[in-house]
């Protein structure tokens, strides 16, 4: 640990129902620790995406208006002047690179750690960085690798969540509803039994599905425009579907069998797990490739020919479904061996 | 024959073709990888030309949706049991076949 002579106190935020008595807790115990020497209190918030991302920009108007907020909040609990020796620092981390797990989040904040000499570090119970489910434990466990002391802020947590009655995640079950109905009805008879009982079965699908179903929350405009990019997808993924049979069928049937095979890797510029999902299963349908294992946005890849693999860092495929998911400006990238993602692999 | 007829003996053969080439390059591969590849997208072809075979065959608007949503899952459920195999595969820690190793070519 860096030995300085200010103790630095790190807090990392994220919009949750705790996050203002986690604050409150903070500068309590940063206030205490100011009778005895310097205090330096850090909130940081930590952002997902890269900020050269279109999406990008809303996030990171977020992450500054909850350090406002935060502001603010110690502004109000030290009764509108920071004591003497108490100094506080608030900035936004990680719009250099994406972050999915808590492993992310927590090298981070290690990073940031070791560069400001933090430490203590206090965490909001309820924190859930990205909208993604509370990573408490995890993110625990990921940043004992460091050195620096983690305490969870005894705030009062609200206790277990009744299923149905969450105001916030009604969008998330009158999409699944609206779904799981709009299915029903496409292949039922259309009688009027058939709207009762495909109300009820919506109803029961919803209930038990919606809680899992999204990882943030769900915005039937964006579900709509990835829907309809999707179908503009579709001739796409099919057209290279129809050809990597094409040559895998050349490929079996030639007498000598012409295959060199080899696993390659790709760093893919996606993220959220749909995205990710839709690249790697896009990936095994067509020409020689074949995902083998994906973690975060590192894909491993079977390729069965040096074509195919030529074909991969090419990126067409990569920018399709950016294109899907995230719209036409982010389609526009570099492909993966301009950006050096393939591994060193593409240079033959 | 009528044309539909026609298209659908022709999808129907070329599903056939398709899956017969996964059965050819499932036994002429290698490796699980290289014959994960023949299965995954010669297979999902093939089942999805003869599907196609079939909407057109049965001439309703709701056995063709149907059909088309058997497709769609097609295309989800395949590959991604292809790479749950070649995932289970390299947890196994099965070395990929690769030319130089057998030096044939």
């Amino acid at each position: 640990m860096t030995t300085s002579d200010a103790f630095r106190l790190l807090v990392p935020v994220a919009d949750s129902v705790t996050v203002r008595n986690t604050v409150a807790y903070a500068v309590d115990a940063a206030t205490e620790a100011a009778t005895d020497g310097p205090v330096e209190l850090h909130v940081v918030d930590v952002a997902s995406t890269r900020a050269v991302d279109p999406d990008a920009a809303a996030e990171l108007a977020a992450a500054s208006d909850l350090l406002t907020r935060v502001e603010a909040w110690v502004d109000e609990d030290t009764g509108g002047e920071l004591p003497a020796n108490l100094s506080l620092v608030t900035d936004v981390l990680g719009a250099d690179r994406y972050l999915f797990s808590p492993g992310d989040y927590a090298d981070v904040l290690l990073e940031y750690a070791d560069e400001q000499g933090i430490d203590r570090t206090v965490l909001d119970p309820e924190y859930s960085p990205g909208g993604a489910a509370p990573m408490l434990r995890p993110l625990t466990i990921e940043l004992s690798r460091g050195d620096v002391d983690i305490e969870e802020a005894p705030v009062e947590r609200r206790i277990e969540r009744t299923v149905v009655f969450r105001a916030a995640s009604l969008p998330k079950y009158l999409t699944v509803f609206g779904a799981s109905f709009l299915f029903y009805m496409l292949l039922s008879a259309w009688k009027p039994v058939d709207f009762l009982t495909g109300f009820l079965t919506a109803t029961l699908v919803a209930v038990l599905v919606a809680p899992v179903a999204f990882s943030g929350q769900p915005s039937f405009l964006r579900i709509g425009k990835q829907l309809v990019r999707m179908v503009i997808y579709m001739p796409y993924l099919l057209k290279e579907i129809a050809v990597a049979n094409l040559q895998i069928a050349y490929v079996v049937l030639h007498p000598d069998l012409p295959i060199d095979p080899e696993i390659v890797e790709l760093q893919a510029a996606v993220r959220g797990d749909t995205a990710v999902t839709t690249l790697a299963n896009s990936i095994t349908l067509t020409p020689g490739t074949l995902t083998v294992s994906v973690t975060d946005r590192a894909f491993a890849i079977h390729s069965l020919t040096a074509g195919s693999r030529a074909d991969l860092f090419d990126g067409g495929l990569e920018r399709a479904v950016r294109f899907v998911f995230y719209g036409r400006e982010a389609a526009a990238i570099p492909t993966p061996r301009e950006r050096g993602d393939d591994g060193g692999h593409s240079d033959g | 024959m009528t044309p539909v007829e026609w298209a659908i003996v022709g999808l129907a053969l070329l599903g056939a073709f398709f899956a017969g080439v996964a059965a050819i390059g499932i036994v002429r591969m290698p490796d699980i990888y290289t014959r994960t590849h023949a299965a995954s997208k010669s297979d999902t072809l093939g089942a999805v030309l003869t599907i196609a075979a079939v909407a057109l065959a049965l001439q309703s608007g709701l056995s063709m949706a149907k059909a088309v949503f058997l497709v769609v899952f097609m295309f989800l459920t395949n590959p991604t049991a292809a790479h749950a195999i070649a995932r289970a595969a390299e947890d196994q820690g099965i070395e990929p076949w690769t030319t130089d190793e057998e030096g044939e070519r």
